[in-house]
């Protein structure tokens, strides 16, 4: 539920601190904690703040120098801000009475159109009016393209939905599934042992899917960055 | 914790001398194995969404702009009635690439 901590008007415009944007801070506040107090002191042999710190760095720099190629590292600090911050949101909603900002679609479509505007950008400061040339497939014939262009324009604007949608139905789905789970443990009232004891295992799958998704999320705003570097 | 380990035996004076050596050898040995590239072994429900998800995008948009055209044109019902077969080509097509490309993130099949 979104709940306005610090309600706040501009005009008409509804822009009230909630506790969505709350989480957001504590998020990024917290991110910022782990990276700061991690590289604060560079042993030699890593403490367990600094290996977490460096084994996230590390694992965004290979999944850029894979995906998007070596001139891609210039994309590092976008694909590690977006991975960090989607996994801190998911990982943070499932502490209890917290809230989940990555279950609300408003969230995850402005972070996937984005990574689409910048990803679109680049694409165009890189290859000028050739992007176009995106649009049509290398190959086909050309009496195809008023068939082919249309239906490769709808296919790239559907990038940015289906991003933030993949996102937001696992997040949603997964919370759904926890509250109707603890709702039958009301219900049952002795036997709600059952269902306390789904929701325990649940609650792992969720820790697993906060983390595959943040994994999703990065690892398709890479390839949508590969393709905006290389065309094709 | 190996390298204070090696120091109390006493047999190295300079825990770091070898270490760059020891280091070579793990990541070789690391990458011997076998190497998926860090993806996550696909599971039925995740790639069932996956490809749900990639067919329900491209119709929505396809759909959204046949409606903003007919807002705009006045060729109400044609543009929504395009809109849904460019955004059921598209969205079977993306959906086409998505099981394509999923052993890795590899090449567009497009290209």
């Amino acid at each position: 539920m979104i709940e306005r901590i610090v309600p706040l008007h501009i005009g008409s415009v509804d822009i009230s601190y909630t506790n969505s944007a709350l989480l957001m801070t504590i998020a990024v506040a917290l991110i910022t904690l782990l990276l700061v107090a991690g590289t604060r002191r560079r042993a030699m042999v890593p403490s367990r703040l600094q290996s977490i710190a460096e084994m996230s760095y590390e694992f965004i720099a290979a999944m850029v120098d894979e995906n998007i190629g070596h001139e891609g590292i210039e994309f590092f600090p976008l694909v590690f801000s977006i991975f960090m911050f989607v996994l801190f949101g998911n990982m943070l909603g499932l502490i209890p009475y917290s809230f989940t900002f990555t279950s609300h679609i408003i969230v995850t479509f402005a972070l996937a159109v984005f990574v689409f505007l910048v990803a679109t950008l680049v694409a165009f400061a890189r290859h000028g009016i050739h992007f176009f040339s995106f649009f049509f497939p290398p190959g086909a014939p050309v009496f195809m393209a008023p068939i082919l262009v249309p239906i490769e324009i709808v296919s790239y604007l559907s990038r940015p939905v289906s991003l933030s949608i993949r996102l937001f139905a696992n997040m949603m789905a997964g919370h759904t599934m926890m509250a109707v789970f603890a709702g039958f443990t009301i219900t049952l009232g002795l036997f709600g042992f059952f269902p306390i004891a789904i929701n325990v295992a649940l609650f792992a799958l969720e820790v697993i899917v906060t983390a595959l998704q943040a994994y999703v999320f990065t690892i398709l705003t890479c390839l949508y960055l590969r393709d905006a570097v290389h065309l094709h | 914790m190996i390298a204070r380990f090696e120091m109390s035996e006493g047999g190295q004076p300079d825990p770091l001398a070898r270490l760059g050596e020891r280091l070579d050898r793990a990541r070789s040995e690391q990458n011997r194995g076998p190497s998926n590239g860090g993806e996550p072994p696909p599971s039925g429900l995740g790639l069932g969404f996956r490809i749900g998800i990639e067919l329900l995008a491209s119709l929505l948009v396809g759909l959204a702009l046949g409606w903003v055209a007919d807002r705009f044109l006045g060729t109400r019902p044609w543009g929504l009635v395009l809109g849904f077969f460019i955004g059921s080509a598209a969205g079977i097509m993306n959906a086409f690439r998505a099981a394509q490309g999923l052993g890795r993130g590899g090449p567009r099949p497009g290209a």
